[in-house]
């Protein structure tokens, strides 16, 4: 069984993906528009990938990380930087380490 | 200190929570041995996360350039008409694979790669920024792909990690110290009723003994 991509961002980002292929997006403008389009993302069935903005989801707050926490398992929702390279300070993964193992983990430069 | 359960301090009810109590105790040693395994398991995909997503960001950043350059040689509406045209279906292979008992997505793409000819654009009227854009934005694609497996896959391993740590932190400070302090509890009380007892018997005794 084949699965879709589906895009949500900015201008730039859908067009980028959409001259990659990708069929569905979505141009984030005002952030009830978004929230339901996401929300009908995330309710098809052969969804496999949703790439998404940083921007985008902070924008979209709250709700998007009750979005977030109600998935299962697919479609997976991976957040990406917009042209401008914009990541916000918290990295989401390692607040997850943080939380997960209990300790903050480091590497150490130059070989260890 | 825990404070013991309310439970009627007989012998039978002492035998059921040691039985119990090494049960929470065996429980807990195969929470602790699962919780190690799951952190070499974690560190292992953090360590391929890292990797894929500096590949993946660094194309990111190379499609943008090149999508820039695009954008001022062919123009923003042109761009935008062409990308239109780009548009097909993506043969994306999703499925669901577990790692150690955990639930974990597993994404395969084929072929995203095409060449000029088959992006659908009309490359009469279109120059080859648009074609270099389109390029890298396939080869991110593919790299973007890979790197939401292993994201996702983190994020799973790290939720089953907490779930688990809660579990075994719930065993170590909260049953285990009650079901102890019932214990102590209930052994207390029987040596009380004992001492009772005894000296209940002696006092009876005496009177006996008084009375003859």
């Amino acid at each position: 069984m084949s699965y879709k991509i589906a895009v949500i961002g900015d201008a730039d980002t859908v067009t980028g993906f959409a001259l990659a292929g990708v069929r569905h997006t979505h141009i984030h403008v005002s952030k009830e528009e978004t929230l339901s389009k996401l929300k009908s993302f995330l309710m098809e069935k052969d969804m496999g990938l949703l790439l998404i903005t940083h921007r985008t989801i902070d924008d979209l707050g709250e709700e998007f990380k009750l979005l977030m926490r109600a998935k299962g398992v697919l479609p997976v929702v991976l957040a990406i930087p917009d042209k401008t390279g914009y990541v916000p300070a918290v990295d989401e993964l390692y607040e997850l380490i943080k939380r997960a193992v209990g300790a903050r983990v480091t590497e150490k430069v130059g070989g260890g | 200190m825990a404070a013991p359960m309310a439970i009627s301090p007989t012998r039978m009810e002492l035998i059921k929570l040691r039985r119990r109590i090494s049960l929470a105790q065996r429980g807990h040693d195969l929470l602790t041995e699962k919780m190690d395994a799951l952190i070499i398991e974690f560190f292992e995909v953090l360590k391929r996360v890292k990797q894929a997503r500096t590949n993946a960001l660094r194309q990111l950043s190379a499609a943008h350039r090149a999508l820039s350059v695009c954008l001022a040689v062919v123009g923003t509406i042109e761009t935008q008409q062409a990308s239109r045209e780009a548009r097909r279906e993506i043969q994306l292979d999703a499925s669901t694979r577990y790692i150690m008992g955990i639930m974990t997505p597993a994404l395969r793409i084929e072929r995203v790669e095409r060449t000029v000819l088959e992006r659908g654009y009309s490359i009469h009227f279109t120059s080859s920024a648009l074609d270099d854009a389109a390029r890298e934005f396939e080869k991110t694609l593919e790299l973007l792909v890979e790197l939401a497996e292993l994201e996702e896959s983190a994020r799973a391993i790290a939720r089953e990690l907490e779930k688990t740590k809660r579990r075994a932190n719930a065993l170590e400070y909260i049953i285990i110290p009650r079901l102890e302090a019932t214990i102590k509890f209930i052994t207390m009380r029987l040596g009380e009723m004992e001492r009772e007892n005894f000296s209940r018997l002696k006092r009876i005794k005496a009177m006996l003994e008084a009375r003859i």
